[in-house]
């Protein structure tokens, strides 16, 4: 079969399904009110800053609203998938797709299409707010596009698994709120594990220091940043480019403005950083150089994550079934 | 007319269970091009599930299956360009129009995107549901719903047609309407195999039958051999029910006490039939109707479940 006919049959499901969840929902008033909640915090955001004696409050308000939308966006996102497999098959849809000629990868990329596709609309809404915050200037173009690209791309992936899930198991109220599990497992999750997990690294050392002998403790997050690596917010602060430091009186280089995505970037950059064991090194702070980035990990495995589901949602709709969940009829 | 079955569909040994529920245990059906071939059986013979076996969705335990000159679980592609399959409940679709539901299976189906609305049309039309064309479905009345059914399994024209309980829920007028849709169908050379409750209705449109119960096929054969030399009462009716009873009696023959529906008689087939009915005329009885009580389907399938009581 050729790309072109795969092409139009991924596009002809995605349209179908599109089409679907634009009748079935209130979406106006949805997007209306995701709107309204980000333009509010956004302006609360602004004020917060100007009060705060803050000059150029361009950057940081990018920052706080990407991390709203992502935060948002992984609450909305599962909702749209966690039912697209199961549910078709709960309203005696699904059988009737699979012995057309589409083929189970059309239908599961045509359908994983039109739910990304619903989420960009959510971010397409929050456009005017980015163009907001870089008319307060002192915004890099290519801030906003790297920001955007990885939203889209987490929100893609949360997806991708909320569909992979529907495929797998036959009730759609458990995929939900499986769905949910996963979001909640990709954000507090890593962070609980990375907390628990530095505890547990960390070594008793003997420091001798001229006649002063003592015991002190050394944690090794270096071990275990990787831990961190998927979850959404590192990546998104991570990947977001630096804000340019400018050298200050003092000839040191300093960063003029308050930036969250990037005080969250290096504070995770750091944990890559090893203390070696000198105790002194700390001492110090500021010199020591961030270690190196773990955004392309963490996009990585989530983006494996997303290709992986799609893959699995493929091989769950290929039929004839060989066996079934219990209690589940095909037609 | 008996075509070439070679691309009709073929089922030898099929069997297919589920964890430890044998729904099919071994059923065995030929439906040949050209021919109507009804598949009959009582609820949980497992009718359904042979359907979806042809129909490409569950792989057998065992058997040989052929459609359309293809293998279903080794070419499903194949064997669903040529297959139209009818699932028991049309399913919801929602928001979408009846017209909106068949184009886009017609772009599922792959056909040319000019094609497809006028498809749509014609399928619509061929149904009788053109005026609901822009109704949602999910608002459309059973029997509706049901030939919406029939026009999505024909969206690609297909040589083999697999129709599970396609007259359910429709009102006469629109099964009379289907028996000769199916007649047409079968008549341009498709091979088409019903599973239906409505005996009746099967006795005027197939022509062979497979009559299947508790995952086994009980016998296949065309309904013209269903009663052959099979003892089934048929009922008599004359403008003078005295002379009617004193002639049957004159000639020996078995009868029943005469009611307002006409006198019974136990007669062995259609020939036994036209023997008495000259019989009859010669000995100058008024005769004005001569039928069996039953279908000879219905007579079988009686037969079939009898042990089951
Ligand atoms: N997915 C399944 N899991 C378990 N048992 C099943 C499944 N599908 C069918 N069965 C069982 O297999 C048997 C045959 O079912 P099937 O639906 O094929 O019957 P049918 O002949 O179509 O009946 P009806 O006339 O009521 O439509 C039934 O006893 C049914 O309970
Ligand atoms: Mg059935």
């Amino acid at each position: 079969m050729s790309a072109r006919t795969a092409l139009s049959g991924v596009l002809t499901m995605a349209g179908h399904e599109f089409r679907l969840r634009l009748r079935a929902g209130r979406w106006r008033w949805l997007l209306g009110a995701w709107f309204i909640a980000l333009a509010v915090l956004l302006g609360l955001m602004r004020l917060a800053l100007v009060r705060s004696g803050e000059e150029e409050v361009g950057t940081p308000m990018l920052g706080g609203l990407m991390l709203l939308v992502l935060a948002l966006g992984l609450l909305v996102v599962p909702a749209l998938t966690a039912q697209s497999v199961n549910g078709d098959r709960e309203r005696g849809v699904l059988a009737t797709l699979q012995t057309t000629l589409l083929t189970p990868l059309e239908i599961a990329l045509g359908k994983l299409l039109a739910a990304w596709g619903t989420a960009l609309v959510f971010l397409a809404v929050t456009l005017p707010l980015v163009a907001w915050c870089m008319f307060e200037g002192g915004v890099a173009i290519g801030r906003v596009a790297i920001t955007l690209l990885v939203v889209a791309l987490l929100l893609g992936v949360v997806c991708a698994v909320g569909q992979c899930l529907s495929a797998l198991l036959a009730r759609s109220t458990t995929s939900a709120v499986l769905s949910y599990v996963f979001v909640f497992a990709l954000t507090i999750g890593t962070l609980v594990v990375f907390t628990l997990a530095v505890a547990a690294t960390t070594e008793e050392r003997e420091v001798q220091q001229r006649r002063f002998e003592y015991t002190t403790q050394i944690a090794h997050p270096e071990r275990v940043w990787w831990l961190l690596a998927p979850n959404p917010f590192v990546v998104l602060a991570d990947a977001a480019p630096r804000v340019e430091p400018e050298l200050n009186r003092r000839g040191r280089p300093e960063r003029s403005t308050v930036d969250p995505l990037g005080a969250m970037g290096d504070a995770v950059r750091e944990t890559r950083e090893s203390d070696q064991g000198d105790a002194f090194a700390s001492i110090a702070p500021g010199d020591r150089e961030p270690g190196g980035p773990v955004w392309p990990y963490g996009l990585a495995f989530n983006v494996a994550l997303g290709v992986g589901a799609v893959a699995l949602t493929e091989r769950r709709l290929r039929t004839p079934y060989r066996s079934l969940p219990r209690a589940v009829r095909v037609a | 007319m008996e075509q070439s079955t070679a691309d009709g569909l073929q089922a030898a040994g099929v069997r297919r269970s589920f964890g430890n529920v044998v729904a099919v245990e071994s059923m065995s059906l030929n439906a040949p091009r050209g021919q109507v071939t009804a598949l009959v059986g009582p609820n949980g013979a497992g009718k359904t599930t042979l359907l979806l076996v042809l129909a490409t969705l569950l792989v057998p335990d065992a058997g040989e299956v052929s459609v359309a000159g293809f293998d279903p679980v080794g070419d499903p592609a194949s064997v669903r360009a040529r297959t139209g399959w009818m699932p028991d409940s049309f399913g919801s679709y929602e928001t979408l129009t009846a017209r909106e539901v068949l184009e886009f299976v017609a772009a599922a189906y792959r056909l040319p995107a000019a094609r497809r609305a006028e498809r749509a049309g014609e399928l619509l039309a061929l149904v009788h549901l053109s005026e609901y064309a822009e109704r949602p479905v999910h608002v459309l009345s059973r029997g509706q719903k049901q030939r919406l059914g029939l026009a999505r399994a024909l969206v690609h024209d297909p040589p083999v047609l697999l129709l599970d309980e396609p007259a359910a829920g429709l009102d006469p007028r629109s099964r009379i309407e289907l028996r000769a849709l199916l007649r047409g169908l079968a008549g341009d050379g498709r091979a088409v195999l019903v599973s239906s409750h409505v005996l009746a209705e099967l006795e005027e449109t197939a022509d062979r039958v497979v009559l299947v119960d508790r995952g086994r096929t009980v016998s296949q054969q065309r309904m013209a051999d269903l009663d052959l030399g099979q003892l089934r009462p048929w009922r008599l009716r004359a403008l003078d029910a005295a002379a009617l009873t004193a002639a049957l009696d004159a000639r020996g023959v078995d009868h029943g006490p005469p009611s307002p529906a006409g006198v019974e008689v136990l007669l062995a087939g259609d020939a036994a039939a036209a023997e008495l009915l000259a019989a009859l005329v010669q000995d100058r009885v008024a005769v004005v109707s001569c039928a069996p009580v039953a279908g000879s389907l219905e007579a079988a399938y009686l037969a079939m479940t009898e042990s089951r009581r």
